[in-house]
């Protein structure tokens, strides 16, 4: 049992040895004063839990003590007992917290009863106050947890590679890592709760994602990683990937986290990469190369020397033709030299207004001669609604001559010779107004091996009279452009080219 | 009128060097375009040496020169080679082709590798007509 210890005071003994008694044949443990003073000294050496008081005492009375023993410790329950209708007594004793009042002369249920009373308040307050501390222990413990894991966060925030930028649900900065502090080139004490995302971000940007966050409608709030150049407050460009979190709590909106990831450093890789590639494209080029260049010497070499004899014999005809081979061939090295500085060389296309029609009708004028010689039939079907359009005149000029030319060469190819050969050059334009360019031979077609292998470094079909380069610088000025080439053959019926050029491919890519 | 020369060789170019080289050496020029045009002609017209080369669309030279050499009527006919292709290279073809087909033809007397002198395409054709 609890709370066991009573002590009983009185000034008169008779009374005390008899609830002394009384209580210990209880089970009880009990000590006695039989002063106020003397109470007190015991309460000191004892610690009692319970106190049980006669109310009117020489020198310290019940009330006092009462006093002292809750001023000394305000646990300790004090019984008192009074005499009947002594109002303000028990009202100053109810003051001064007494825990009950039994009347004289003492009878031992009343007694038990409030002892009874004391002892459960007892009982209460230490399980309360053992709760309390549970309590408290447990709150220390979580709170080392919650101090711990949130370290964990912030230096997860603080060491991530991506820049973390987080708003609240006014736009304020409340999160900016390190990263984040390098890209945007601002200290996070300048920013952190002092920023609105207006004075970070540029302002398409900040529209973009107040919008967003306003529309929610997105499933969880989250966007999907998208790439973009971001063009910071100090008007730097960086290439970067980013997603974007809308934080909702309970339907409301909380914030938005931002993650982005420099590219920079990926994107030269990229670029390196490429222009090796194109480089070591150019390298097993050349040994091919080698073969078609020996091939124009052979040219020049015999036409200077057919010139030679046609002077010698005052032939004109024949310096006509020894000079003709000679034409044609310098016309070859300098296409050459013109494929491999377009292949090798980065480029943008010059973006021109210009008729796309009227670029066919040149490119049909400089083969016309070279195809009627080989009974090859040059028609174009041109869409009248094509115009004027924003296109790099250079691209489709340099894309259809040789893509005309190849079709020329397949029909030559082609072994059945009852055919009458035809290359038509078509054009038009798709649904969302990009130009189509369409160049249809009838020559002799690819089988699935060779179309596989088009767009490959040095392969050509063509043996030594071609370099591998054309079909290359085709697909690299249209991939400039931002455009597309299909192709569709059957080995033996014809080849069908189809090549698609959006109109400003710059804007097209800034829009990527 | 001279020996009979037939040049078989797609590209013009070459085929006007070679016919205007045979005329100033007062032979009779024969020109076929591809190995089938090749072929019809030099059965044709027997003509007294071919200059044949080796790609070619519409039956390569390579294929013409099989022809030639397994054939009791043509294979006396003397061929040159003429060709941008290494000489290496057209040998292990035909190296290919005899385990391919399992008949061997004998080696071409001679192998000119483009570009040449027109004095050396001569030297040639003197040594195998002589």
């Amino acid at each position: 049992m609890s709370a066991n210890k009573i002590l009983i005071v009185d000034d008169e003994q008779a009374i005390v040895r008899l609830l002394s008694m009384s209580l210990k044949s209880d089970g009880y443990d009990t000590c006695t004063a039989a002063s106020g003073e003397e109470a007190l000294d015991v309460f000191e050496k004892q610690s009692p839990d319970i106190v049980v008081t006669d109310i009117k005492m020489p020198g310290m009375d019940g009330l006092e003590l009462l006093k002292r023993i809750k001023e000394r410790d305000p646990d300790k329950e004090v019984i008192i007992v009074t005499g009947h209708g002594d109002i303000d007594s028990t009202i100053t004793a109810l003051q001064y917290g007494a825990s009950d009042f039994i009347n004289k002369p003492v009878r031992d249920e009343a007694l038990a009863i409030a002892l009874d009373r004391a002892q459960t308040k007892i009982r209460i307050r230490e399980q309360l106050a053992s709760y309390t501390q549970d309590l408290e222990e447990k709150v220390a413990e979580a709170t080392v947890e919650i101090r711990r894991k949130s370290n964990f966060q912030r230096l997860l925030i603080h060491s991530s590679h991506d820049a973390i930028v987080a708003f609240d649900q006014d736009w304020q900065i409340v999160v900016y890592n390190p990263e984040a502090a390098r890209m945007f080139e601002k200290r996070a004490r300048n920013v952190l709760n002092k920023m609105t995302i207006d004075a970070l971000y540029p302002p398409e940007l900040a529209t973009f994602f107040r919008s967003e966050a306003r529309n929610g409608t997105h499933d969880r709030g989250e966007m999907p990683w998208k790439e973009m150049t971001l063009e910071t407050r100090n008007n730097k460009q960086i290439p970067v990937r980013y997603a974007t979190s809308v934080l909702h709590e309970k339907e409301e909106f909380m914030g938005i986290v931002n993650f982005f990831q420099d590219l920079t450093e990926i994107k030269r890789l990229e670029k390196e990469l490429i222009q090796s590639e194109r480089m070591a494209a150019i390298g097993q080029t050349v040994s091919g190369l080698a073969h078609y260049v020996k091939n124009i010497l052979i040219g020049l070499k015999g036409g200077s020397y057919v010139v030679d004899v046609g002077f010698q014999h005052s032939n004109m005809e024949k310096v006509k033709s020894g000079w003709q081979t000679i034409q044609k061939n310098i016309e070859r090295v300098a296409n050459l030299t013109q494929d491999m500085l377009t292949y090798a060389k980065e480029r943008h296309p010059e973006v021109k207004l210009c008729a796309p029609n009227e670029i066919v009708t040149e490119v049909k004028e400089l083969v016309s001669d070279f195809a009627k010689a080989h009974d090859i039939e040059i028609t174009t079907r041109c869409d009248p609604e094509m115009g004027q359009m924003w296109l790099d005149p250079g691209t489709v000029h340099r894309a259809l001559l040789n893509l005309v030319n190849n079709a020329i060469d397949a029909c030559m190819e082609e072994d059945d010779l009852d055919r009458q050969f035809k290359v038509e050059i078509r054009t038009g334009k798709t649904e969302a107004g990009a130009a189509v360019f369409e160049i249809e031979d009838n020559g002799c077609g690819m089988d699935e091996e060779t179309r596989l292998k088009l767009f490959t470094p040095m392969f050509s079909s063509k043996g030594g009279k071609g370099t591998g380069l054309g079909l290359l610088v085709t697909k690299k000025l249209v991939e400039e452009h931002h455009g597309t080439i299909d192709i569709d053959t059957r080995l033996g019926y014809g080849s069908l080219f189809t090549m698609t050029l959006p109109e400003r491919p710059e804007k097209g890519r800034d829009e990527k | 009128m001279g020996k009979k020369i037939l040049v078989v060789d797609d590209d013009p170019d070459v085929r006007t060097f070679v016919v205007t080289v045979l005329e100033e050496n007062q032979y009779t020029p024969l020109v076929a375009c591809d190995g089938v045009e090749g072929l019809e002609m030099i059965q044709k017209h027997k003509p007294d040496l071919v200059i044949l080369d080796v790609l070619m669309p519409r039956g390569s030279g390579i294929r013409l020169y099989r022809q030639l050499k397994t054939d009791d009527d043509l294979k006396s006919v003397p061929v040159i080679m003429f060709t941008g292709i290494a000489l290496r290279s057209f040998l292990k073809s035909q190296k290919v082709l005899e385990e391919f087909k399992g008949e061997k033809v004998p080696e071409p007397d001679i192998y000119l590798e483009k570009p040449v002198e027109p004095q050396e395409l001569v030297d040639a054709i003197r040594k195998k007509l002589a």
